[in-house]
């Protein structure tokens, strides 16, 4: 069975413009670059890998394991164990449950291929538990709650298999959520897949109103209105702004608003907006004062001070970070 | 085995980007100060041993026959190493073996990178193309669909590190501190990629996260176009080349090295997550072969990639108890450059690290980087009379390769 994809390996934005240009050296002399590329395609076989990915594309997780020293291998990326004299290994079929190896990063800045991805983590996931010695399966790590922060995939965490409804035989045909996010009634299910949990409409997370976030609250919204206005007069921040349309809901443990982007312009109204494209949560509303003192919500994203609800509500933020220099470098540089 | 000096050292300056030059030039100017340093000419060099990273950097499979000619090696063997980040690091071990083992009397060593002509369409940038050309250092199958970058690599050995010992990589303060004193390094080497920047521990805290919480803007080193040479000589060539120009030989006393598996795991021969033990099984190699310790070391030059895996480093490397690494600021173990006259030498106890401002401050072009580290430890062990020194490379993916050169001042 061929599984096709309906996008080409590359996609169509991945070219560049024949060019060749002249730039200016540190001494004053032209120097020319030429615009060029080195593309190999490949039509690549899996080999050995192949049961492997056969297996995941069949809703399987399988490993290689080893008759003399009981080592698990998986992914099974070997069918004869070197520590045994290349031993033939045998195919053991493996629980769609393991627990992560060590804390896994969150990838924010992606490489050229996983533009618009980010942020995703990435872990190592220990399925064959019992065995004396065993790989660690790396892997995609998925939450339905909301766009993943720190503090989630922690080590020991208990995890959950999950197959992507269309399985075509690659490693992005799986990944891992915390079982814990699992219904009861699915955690044993053989293969459970993606589209019997929800990630589409994560709960936002309880703020709680607390006094010291209501005089934040009060800052907060002076500096956010303070902000918008001066974008009104800045070019820079038109230009940073142009193209975008967006209202975020903001609820705060001191208050909620709404951040309007629209025709170049920031607004800020109170309450959050009957249509919004998505809420965004912060316990602690000076996350917004810092980032019109030159801080960043992309950081408070990071770090997760700032709940967001998906991928989507982070492409805005690297924006919203321009604005406070830019209204600066118009408004107040001379 | 012959004893093995190094007698001559170049490098180019360190730039983000050379329009002025290609990989092609950059080499010529690092054989070029190198052969001046040493007082020799080309005819006096019997072999070479290339250090470049990747061929799409370069643009050019086989990247280094285009060369031969131009730094005046031609009919002359010659041979590329290329293991990821410890290339610059494996390069200098090929070199010193063909003269410790007699097939050559006087070898350069020479290595660089031109990663900042990549260009990705998309973001209109370089780094990501940068990144995603690194990141194909990973297996097809298993890891590269999965968006793994270098950066994530390191973080995620320093993160399974935190796991097994928190409360030391941990503090921001230690690592921005060790970033101001590197800082301080890079403002003192004339060829620093950024030589003229002041970094204080403030702005590398409030810089912007790369990978939360171990991981600022300030706190990764650089992409670098550049090339650096070296000249390794049997001990009657060197001893010669010393008279000439007066400068004593640094000699080569041990070299350890260490590849990890690439799959991780538990057990068996799987690599270890939450440590670098290719650094340290490579540095009690090359310090068992020199008949020293650690604490006998008086300057290294370690491949910092880095700040938290520059600290989990220096533990592998003996410097340090592991899980308590920044002892290197709480018991005031490493040296800040800007407080030691520039011919002086750090009390007992105390240590050099990367006077060079190490691949954070001086300069990262990866094939040539550990040559870069090996001219600036030499040039510190002569301008301070230090009697050994340490070099460290790390390299591939989860720093599954390491390596270590004790150095030793000849007299
Ligand atoms: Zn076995």
């Amino acid at each position: 069975m061929t599984a096709h994809d309906s996008r080409s390996v590359l996609p169509p934005d991945y070219d560049l413009q024949r060019e060749y240009r002249e730039l200016e050296g540190r001494d004053g002399q032209t120097y020319l670059q030429f615009a060029t590329q080195m593309t190999t395609f490949y039509k690549q076989t899996y080999g050995e890998h192949s049961r492997f990915f056969l297996a995941l594309r069949a809703g399987r997780l399988i490993g290689a394991t080893c008759p003399r020293c009981k080592q698990v291998a998986v992914p099974a990326f070997t069918w004869h164990c070197p520590g045994c004299d290349f031993a033939e290994m045998q195919e053991i079929e493996l629980p769609h449950k393991g627990v992560l190896a060590h804390t896994a990063p969150i990838t924010i800045f992606p490489s050229s291929t996983f533009i618009g991805d980010a942020p995703f983590a990435r872990g190592y996931v220990d399925v064959a538990v019992d065995a004396p010695i065993a790989s660690f399966l790396p892997s995609r790590l998925r939450t339905t709650t909301g766009l993943v922060r720190p503090g989630i995939f922690v080590q020991g965490l208990e995890l959950k298999l999950v197959f992507e409804d269309e399985t075509v035989g690659c490693a992005r045909d799986i990944f891992w959520v915390p079982m814990s996010e699992v219904p009861l009634h699915l955690r044993d299910q053989q293969p459970l897949r993606a589209s019997e949990l929800d990630f589409a409409s994560p709960v936002p997370p309880a703020v709680t109103v607390a006094p010291p976030h209501v005089a934040a609250f009060g800052e907060a919204l002076a500096a956010l209105r303070g902000l918008a206005a001066d974008v009104a007069l800045s070019r820079r921040a038109r230009t940073d702004l142009a193209g975008q349309t967006s209202r975020m809901g903001v609820r705060t443990g001191g208050g909620d608003f709404t951040l309007v982007v629209a025709e170049g312009q920031l607004q800020v109204t109170d309450g959050v907006a009957a249509e919004v494209d998505a809420i965004v949560v912060a316990e602690d509303p000076s996350v917004f004062t810092r980032w019109v003192h030159d801080g960043s919500l992309t950081d408070a994203a990071v770090e997760g001070s700032l709940w967001l609800p998906h991928k989507e509500a982070f492409q805005l933020l690297p924006i919203l970070d321009r604005l406070p220099r830019s209204t600066r470098r118009d408004l107040r540089s001379s | 085995m012959r004893r093995v000096g190094i007698v001559g050292a170049g490098i180019t300056d360190c730039r983000s980007r050379w329009v002025e030059a290609t990989y092609w030039d950059l080499f010529q100017q690092a054989t070029r100060r190198a052969c001046q340093d040493a007082q020799i000419t080309t005819a006096e060099i019997d072999s070479v041993i290339y250090g470049i990273y990747n061929d799409i950097f370069e643009h050019q499979a086989i990247p280094e026959s285009s060369l031969t000619g131009i730094i005046g090696m031609a009919n002359k063997p010659g041979t590329r190493v290329t293991t990821g980040g410890a290339t610059g690091f494996y390069a200098m071990r090929m070199a010193a073996m063909e003269v410790a083992s007699g097939m050559s009397d006087v070898v350069l060593c020479i290595g660089g990178e031109k990663a900042t002509d990549c260009y990705d369409p998309r973001s209109k940038t370089a780094t990501p193309m940068v990144v995603d050309t690194i990141a194909k250092s990973w297996d097809p199958f298993y890891e590269y669909p999965l968006g793994a970058t270098a950066s994530d690599s390191y973080m995620q050995i320093c993160l399974a590190y935190n796991d097994a010992y928190p409360n030391d990589i941990g503090d921001p303060l230690v690592r921005a501190r060790i970033i101001e004193m590197l800082c301080h390094a890079g403002n003192r080497n004339p060829h620093a990629q950024r030589r003229l920047e002041t970094v204080t521990a403030e702005q590398v805290m409030s810089s912007r996260w790369i990978i939360a919480p171990f991981l600022r803007l300030l706190e990764t080193c650089m992409y670098t176009e550049g090339a650096g040479a070296l000249i390794f000589a049997c001990e009657e060539r060197a001893t010669e080349i010393s008279r000439r120009t007066g400068v004593p030989p640094v000699w080569v006393r041990g070299i350890g090295a260490a590849n990890e598996s690439y799959q991780a795991g538990r057990g068996g021969s799987y690599k270890r997550l939450h440590r670098i033990d290719s650094d340290r099984i490579a540095a009690e190699r090359a310090y068992a072969v020199a008949g020293v310790t650690a604490g006998d070391i008086g300057i290294i030059e370690l491949h910092d990639a880095f700040v938290a895996q520059l600290m989990v480093t220096m533990g592998e490397l003996g410097f340090v108890p592991i899980g308590q690494t920044r002892r290197l600021i709480d018991d005031g173990i490493m040296v800040d450059p800007k407080e030691l006259a520039d011919d002086a030498r750090p009390e007992a106890g105390r240590l050099l690290v990367n006077p060079s401002g190490g691949l954070i401050f001086g300069g990262h072009f990866v094939g040539g980087s550990n040559m870069f580290s090996t001219w600036s430890c030499r040039r510190e062990m002569l301008a301070r009379q230090i009697p050994l020194g340490l070099i460290h490379g790390t390299g591939a993916i989860n720093a599954c390769y390491g390596g270590a050169i004790v150095l030793e001042l000849g007299a």
